[in-house]
């Protein structure tokens, strides 16, 4: 293993080792200070970032370092390689997970200070700088599902970080129904690949699939990448998630973790050059999900929810650029979009302060921008509109409607047959309980 | 010093292992003090003893010990776990009387012992003032159970006049009836469908931490194991049969959590739903089924019997009566047990980084090689579970911080070094699932090439699966194996061969192989159809 190769191991391990570490040690009851914390998160991203300038310097010479680490574990012909790859792709997703949650740590060392769950914001921040990181550097897409599941996982238990009040837990809820819904189609597309191509490595080219074949995986591919980004009919999951800290907010649905899906069909995006039918499904995805991020944002009442609605609108200009195959525009854009977003969303509690500042600044209120466009559809299109944006465009309600609530309706049936019939039959009477939950615990020792 | 020789022998070994927690059970009723202490050293004692077993362990013939050792360190960990005011002289005792049954069961090769042992089992759970539920579900499964085995074995003993499981492999002794009968006694046993509903009705209403060792000696995939598939080979057409049970109680179970409020019930369901892949991937008969069977069979049970042993904690520092209808807040009260039930719960639906994600890998790779229609249910009914866990994680764990209690215990120090120990076995055996569980892979390609040889066949998907690679090199433990007349070889099954009995490594390539043209089997043994 040469220099760059260890700088890439460094890279994608460190914050997972730094995770590893704190937890084990506060469950066995011991728990850091806040300086302590943030001190070694500035030290682990900043050693990363310099790590990851040093791979973009190599890269930019032209050439992509791979890592084969052998295998996670290895069965029959099947295994679990673990391969790590950095090439022109992979450098920018990188730089940007890295850079971003070192900031991101920093700017909570302050933001959060004092919070009661300032440990496990940290301990969850480092987690998913290592999901992403792992996802991003990965040479295969079985390692980029378990980046990208750790992902998932980070990012749900930050929806729920205030956990005291209800709202968050029940989104954080929602939110991981979405993700595991969608993550199947990342699980068969990959274990797919493996039965038609023999492989799910990328660090030597895409597996060889064509016709059909190509077509199946990269529909399997495109659900995934839509339950991670936000597609519709997969959207209803972001405004939800907005309820946690507004930093996770700004590094997971502002930057990184919204851009995964977009990373992930960019990966596969030779595979979809070879599918009209899933390109085409690609685009119509993410125009569909254009019109109703704009739309929906339009009508959005408070400052992240806004934000939530812009960055959707440009991931799935996103898509629509990668369904074309403007591979590097879609990258390009993906970086500005990441970063301007982070930037607002860190912004975004100040928002009020900062137009103060702004009005004094120029002695009054702000000129109009203009005629908004919505304002030229005549008035009874207008008003439907409005409601079906106040709706977030039935989303929810039809995935309630048609999956959930049949689902629901019919785990409660059987739950009440079950019941029924154990109730009637109990052999005896049942045992005194010992203790009743509204009355006061009682230790067991 | 160095030990007399004797003392290293398998018949020593495994009569101590077994004995020593009987022997204690018996101290524990008759002392009646320290029940715990005794109840620990037994089972430390019976962990000792198969940690040896596993190590003089022929190469590949270490599933049975390697389960023993499993089992016997679940049940150390459930007896520290047990809250003082459950850690009384009989439930340790009949957790003691469970342990040595099921490891009785476990190292066996007669088929009455067996019959024996399995009985052993379910008798604490009988008796009206040990373990029996209050419902009459359980007791009528187990009992069913136990009567369709003594009849499977009954009638093949009587056929036969042979009582040895390995005398009797490959001939199906008692016929296509013997094997109806063992089918219906695993599914009665492991609570597949239509015998699903005793299992969460034991865990509701019966004593918690010994329901789910009951549940976790896996008895039901035992007899797959040990009987049904070496001792069967005829009678593959009917075995797809108990998959698809396997895969519809996964999904079944899995949907009627979803609205579950009884946290023992929703612990229950995923248990269950999580156990039933184990079934499928033993049924897949490939290499990646079986051995993610088997790390699954690892999983289920170290992260069930923790996730039962930290409700139970929950139950007798918060009140008995705990539903998931509402939010309890008691992450603030019980951080650690939080995260501790938050990491095992996530370890039993494939939490990446842990050993369940490997299981879940490779049982879903597996199943979906075999039957690709059946086995896209279990990645469904994994995702639902996970659904299910979380919404059980944050009722009980999250929301508003609950006043009124005068004393709010975390995890004790045992407790937590406990904890801490089984968290560490899931991560590490995640993060190294090679060196832990997978153990040996290296051996693997060359076993499965040669015992693809001998069985081979199209895959479903159109082509040549892991299994369906054919190389004609002769492999030196085949020709052992089948001159000695074993199947217990790891000649012919990988990484799965190291454990299994060689049948269950053998590959019919999916229904569409099923049908292709057969292939001259060199076994003679039976172990592939002529």
């Amino acid at each position: 293993m040469n220099a760059f190769e260890a700088i890439l191991v460094f890279v994608v391990v460190a914050p997972g080792f730094v995770f590893a570490l704190f937890a084990l040690l506060w469950l066995l009851a011991w728990t850091p200070s806040e300086r302590l914390l943030s001190w070694i998160s500035g030290l682990t991203f900043s050693a990363c970032v310099s790590g990851v300038a040093t791979l973009v310097w190599k890269v930019a010479s032209g050439s992509s370092i791979t890592v084969s680490l052998g295998s996670w574990f290895a069965v029959g012909t099947y295994h679990f390689p673990l391969v790590l790859m950095v090439d022109r792709l992979s450098t920018p997703f990188l730089a940007l997970a890295a850079v971003l949650s070192g900031l991101i740590g920093q700017f909570s060392a302050t933001y959060l200070h004092r919070e009661s769950g300032f440990l496990r914001f940290f301990l969850l921040l480092h987690l998913f700088a290592f999901g992403s990181l792992l996802a991003f550097a990965a040479g295969s897409f079985d390692l980029l599902a378990a980046g990208w599941e750790l992902v998932g996982i980070t990012s749900v238990l930050l929806i729920g970080f205030f956990h005291q009040r209800r709202a968050p837990v029940e989104n954080g809820l929602y939110v991981f129904a979405v993700y595991r819904a969608c993550d199947i189609g990342l699980l068969v597309g990959i274990f797919a690949m493996h039965h038609w191509a023999g492989t799910a490595s990328f660090a030597g080219g895409l597996p060889i699939l064509t016709g059909a074949r190509a077509v199946i995986v990269c529909l399997l591919l495109l659900l995934a990448a839509s339950g991670k980004a936000a597609q519709v009919p997969f959207s209803g999951w972001l405004p939800r998630a907005m309820e946690g800290p507004t930093p996770s907010s700004a590094v997971f649905y502002g930057a990184i973790s919204i851009h995964a899906g977009a990373y992930l069909l960019l990966r596969a995006q030779p595979l979809l050059a070879q599918s009209r039918l899933a390109s085409t499904l690609v685009i119509l995805v993410g125009v569909t999900t254009a019109m109703h991020g704009t739309i929906v944002g339009r009508a959005s009442a408070d400052a992240k929810t806004s934000l939530a609605y812009a960055t959707l609108t440009q991931v799935g200009i996103v898509f629509i650029e990668i369904g074309l195959g403007w591979r590097w525009l879609a990258v390009a854009h993906i970086l500005g979009n990441a970063t301007v977003r982070t930037m607002q969303y860190l912004r975004a509690p100040s928002m009020l302060h900062d137009y103060h500042q702004m009005h004094s600044a120029v002695g009054g209120q702000l000129s109009a921008t203009g005629t908004q466009i919505e304002g030229m559809l005549p008035e009874r299109v207008e008003l439907w509109l409005y409601r079906w944006a106040l709706d977030r465009g039935h989303l929810d309600t039809i995935l309630e409607r048609w999956v959930i609530a049949p689902l629901l309706e019919v785990s409660a049936y059987l739950s009440r047959h079950d019941r029924t019939r154990t109730s009637t039959t109990t052999v005896r009477p049942d045992r005194p309980v010992p203790v009743s939950v509204a009355g006061p615990a009682q230790r067991s020792d | 010093m160095s030990l007399p020789g004797w003392v290293l022998r398998t018949p020593v070994l495994t009569g101590a292992s077994v004995a020593a927690p009987w022997i204690a059970a018996v101290a524990v009723i008759g002392y009646r003090r320290q029940a715990r202490v005794v109840g620990c050293i037994a089972a430390l004692l019976s962990a000792i003893a198969s940690t040896v077993l596993v190590w003089k362990a022929p190469e590949g013939e270490s599933l049975y010990e390697t389960l023993m050792l499993l089992f016997s360190c679940v049940t150390f960990c459930a007896i520290v776990l047990l809250p003082r005011r459950d850690s009384e002289t009989g439930t340790i005792a009949g957790i003691l009387l469970l342990l040595g049954a099921t490891l009785l069961a476990y190292s066996t090769g007669n088929l009455l012992v067996l019959l024996g042992a399995w009985i052993l089992s379910i008798i604490p759970f009988l008796w009206a003032d040990w373990f029996r539920s209050r419902k009459w579900r359980p007791m009528v499964g187990l009992l069913s159970s136990s009567f369709a085995i003594a009849l499977a074995i009954g009638f093949m003993v009587v056929r036969t006049g042979v009582c040895s499981i390995s005398d009797l492999k490959g001939q199906s002794p008692g016929g296509v009836v013997a094997f109806i009968l063992l089918i219906v006694a695993a599914i009665f046993r492991k609570g597949i469908i239509p015998a699903q509903a005793w299992v969460a009705d034991a865990a509701e209403s019966g004593p918690l931490v010994p329901t789910a060792l009951l549940l976790n000696g896996h008895f039901g995939a035992l007899l797959v194991v040990k009987l049904i598939v070496p001792l069967f080979p005829e009678t593959d057409h009917l075995f797809p049969v108990l998959s698809y049970l396997a895969v519809a109680t996964a999904v079944f179970v899995a949907i009627r959590a979803l609205r579950e409020n009884s946290p023992r019930r929703l612990l229950a369901f995923l248990a269950l739903s999580q156990s039933a892949c184990i079934l499928s991937g033993l049924e897949s008969r490939t290499a990646e089924g079986i051995t993610g069977a088997l790390v699954h069979w690892v999983v289920v049970t170290v992260s069930t019997v923790s996730l039962f042993g930290i409700l139970r904690l929950l139950e007798v520092r918060f009140g008995e009566n705990l539903s998931a209808s509402k939010y309890l807040g008691l992450a603030e009260h019980a951080p650690r047990l939080a995260v501790s039930f938050a990491i095992l719960g996530l370890a039993l639906v494939g939490l990446p980084g842990t050993l369940g994600f490997c299981s879940e890998d490779l049982l879903i790779q597996g199943t979906l090689t075999t039957h690709p229609l059946t086995g896209l249910l279990l990645p469904m009914a994994t995702a639902m579970n996970a659904v299910s866990f979380f919404r059980l994680f944050s009722r009980l764990f999250l929301g508003k911080r609950r006043t009124g209690f005068t004393v709010m215990a975390d995890a004790l120090p045992r407790e937590r070094c406990i904890l801490a120990g089984i968290v560490l076995f899931v991560v590490l055996g995640g993060l190294f699932p090679n060196a832990t569980v997978i153990e040996h892979s290296s051996e693997v390609d060359e076993d499965i090439r040669t015992f693809d040889n001998l069985n081979r066949g199209t895959g479903y998907f159109g082509q040549q699966s892991s299994m369906q690679r054919p190389t004609p090199k002769p492999k030196r433990d085949v020709r052992r194996a089948t001159a000695q007349g074993e199947t217990r070889s790891s000649a012919n099954t990988g990484t799965a061969g190291r454990y299994l009995p060689s049948s269950l490594g053998r590959s019919q390539g999916g229904f569409l192989a099923g049908r292709t043209a057969p292939q001259p089997c060199h076994s003679k043994i039976g172990r592939c159809r002529t």
